[in-house]
């Protein structure tokens, strides 16, 4: 809606690009007089449409994610159990649960190592192999490369529930595959509980996190792949450069901020892994040897009926989610103002 | 001849190619494919095969009927069909607004949309719940719809921007020489154009209502009767023995449909996740 088209209205020209645009019978053609209203009135919509347009989307976001987010903020500096969701009063306790959280030995020795240590072993692996196979999948023609793409995207489109209920049944202890693989082999006298002890329970969320999250980066990484200019690689190699020196050199700074996106993404995700745990034998709270600070959350707040001190839990989760957030928009917004 | 080199590989490159693609095959394919064994496997798990000794459709006819899939699934279609067309219909309303106008705010908004969706969903479902608990929301489909509703809209209005912007100018200024309103054009003109982004949204909120967890097994509680079917599987849990045959009959019913949406848009999923470099 530029002025040029304003101008134009009251022409009654219509050079109209497309057969499929509208001729709507009552055209304002002929009138100059109604044309210089509709203007007006379009300059008025002009800035009162945008906002009438986002205007659901707001509402429903700001009453079922903004109102939220600002209640469990208030909710963590509460003693909020049955009887306050009973008589419905507010019960603050001013910083009690944050002391309490971050004075917890639980927190220090189980929740955060479980939490921080998972999520760096898991985005490491995760863009890792997720680039080795995008390298692959370079390697192979366009036909290959089309199928092998849609085969790992079967690994992503796997629901985090089933999948998790796969990974858990593979390495039942009493029947799963993984064990009488293992002990068919001769590499174990009886079957072994995978799921009772702390590292070999994070080893299996850690596949299923990986498994389900190579795919994503490998597509985004191989797509940045093929953008490089092949005059580049082929200038490198002519001045004698290695496949290695031209990955590193050539390829590698071309990709820094997909890179940087998918790092940031994944990062978040592997931050708030709960289903994936929460699933798993064990995992519910049940051992609480594998808490995270999703499930700690969850499983104090639903399972002890201790909302402010569950929501502190899932406050501080937020905020280093925050800030990983923080990083990734402007990441993202960046690159768009440089288009 | 490869995308990252112009040489041609030797033979033994080929052939080291050819087993790590075998190899990265088989490490994407097994869990979907142990899953699909184990449910159609009479003697499931005491064989130690990798494959099925004697086939049988007994776990799918047990879970279907005494597992109550069939109601699960209806709930889980209802939820998503409503989520569908609630959250497509407005996400595509705000992604016109910051895709086609210049406002003040407008870069505010781009980035609430952003960070919003890095929210976790332990942080949501406790106020939601005591909410839920006031409204009397408990326990109903109702509840779950409009919390997945506002999950979906996020990503939603980020991934239809894109295909709004896309949409040359022109052709609604054309339409408005042609003397239409703007709700006009908005019908006529935009919206056909941008039912491909609408198709691929929509794919995307189907999958978010249909796999979700935490908020189906908080909100509907003891609810068996509305359980959706992400959280309909948990009930093949025994105390001692858990029927692994049934949960994999389950967990196939529940994968296949979304397996199939997730391949038909699997590359606009990629591309929305990272775009910011289509112009908004």
């Amino acid at each position: 809606m530029t002025e040029s088209t304003l101008k134009n209205v009251g022409a009654g020209q219509s050079p109209a690009p497309t057969g499929s645009a509208p001729r709507p019978a009552e055209a304002t053609s002929g009138s100059p007089r109604r044309g210089a209203a509709q203007a007006r009135r379009r300059r008025t919509s002009k800035l009162i449409r945008p906002w009438a347009l986002l205007a659901p989307g707001l509402i429903v976001i700001g009453a079922l994610l903004g109102w939220p987010i600002i209640k469990v903020v208030l909710l963590s500096f509460q003693n909020y159990g049955l009887r306050q969701i009973v008589s419905g009063t507010w019960n603050f306790n001013g910083g009690a649960n944050y002391a309490d959280v971050l004075g917890s030995a639980q927190l220090w020795q189980v929740v955060l190592p479980n939490t921080v240590v998972f999520a760096i072993l898991a985005v490491t692996a995760t863009v890792v192999l997720g680039t080795l196979v995008a390298l692959l999948l370079a390697k192979l023609g366009p036909i290959l490369r089309g199928i092998v793409s849609s085969v790992i995207m079967i690994a992503w489109a796997m629901p985090a529930v089933t999948g998790t209920y796969v990974w858990s049944w593979i390495f039942d202890a009493d029947a799963g595959i993984a064990n009488q693989l293992l002990m068919s082999m001769g590499w174990m006298d009886q079957p072994f509980n995978w799921f009772t002890n702390r590292f070999t329970f994070y080893a299996i969320v850690l596949l299923n996190v990986v498994h389900h999250g190579f795919p994503f980066v490998a597509i985004t990484v191989l797509a940045a792949f093929l953008g490089v200019p092949r005059e580049h690689i082929e200038a490198a190699e002519m001045d004698g450069a290695g496949p290695w020196r031209v990955f590193w050199l050539i390829v590698i700074p071309q990709l820094r901020q997909v890179f940087a996106i998918v790092i940031i993404l994944s990062t978040i995700w592997d931050f708030k892994v709960f289903t994936q745990v929460y699933l798993m034998p064990g995992g519910d709270g049940a051992n609480r040897d594998v808490l995270n600070l999703g499930v700690w959350s969850y499983t104090e707040s639903f399972g002890q009926n201790k909302f402010g001190y569950g929501s502190t839990i899932a406050v501080l989760l937020t905020v280093v989610l925050l800030i990983v957030t923080v990083i990734y928009a402007r990441t993202i917004l960046s690159q768009e103002d440089g288009s | 001849m490869s995308a990252l080199s112009s040489k041609r590989p030797t033979v033994v490159g080929r052939i080291v190619t050819a087993v790590l693609t075998i190899a990265l095959c088989l490490f994407a394919l097994f869990p979907f494919y142990w899953m699909v064994a184990s449910a159609f496997d009479k003697y499931v798990g005491t064989t130690g095969a990798l494959w099925p000794s004697q086939v049988t459709l007994a776990h799918f006819a047990y879970v279907m009927t005494e597992g109550k899939f069939g109601l699960y699934l209806r709930n889980s279609l209802l939820v998503a069909l409503v989520v569908v067309v609630a959250s497509s219909f407005i996400a595509l309303l705000a992604s016109v607004a910051v895709a086609r106008f210049r406002f003040a705010g407008r870069r505010a908004i781009l980035l609430l949309v952003l960070v919003i969706q890095m929210v976790p969903m332990e942080a949501l479902v406790i106020p939601l719940f005591l909410q839920a608990k006031q409204l009397d929301l408990l326990g109903k489909l109702t509840g779950l719809m409009v919390v997945y509703t506002a999950l979906a809209l996020p990503f939603g209005v980020w991934m239809l921007r894109g295909f709004v912007a896309a949409v040359p100018i022109d052709l609604e200024e054309a339409a408005y020489l042609d003397g239409a309103t703007w709700w006009k054009m908005f019908f006529h003109v935009l919206f056909p154009l941008v039912v491909p982004g609408l198709v691929a949204t929509s794919v995307f909120s189907f999958i978010t209502a249909w796999n979700e967890f935490v908020f189906a097994m908080t909100m509907l509680g003891p609810q068996i009767d509305k359980y959706t079917v992400s959280i309909g599987l948990r009930a093949f849990f025994g105390l001692h023995a858990n029927d692994w045959g049934a949960i994999m009959a389950g967990s196939t019913i529940i994968t296949i449909p979304v397996m199939i949406f997730f391949i038909a848009v699997q590359k606009r999923l990629a591309g929305g996740l990272t775009s910011g470099a289509v112009k908004g």
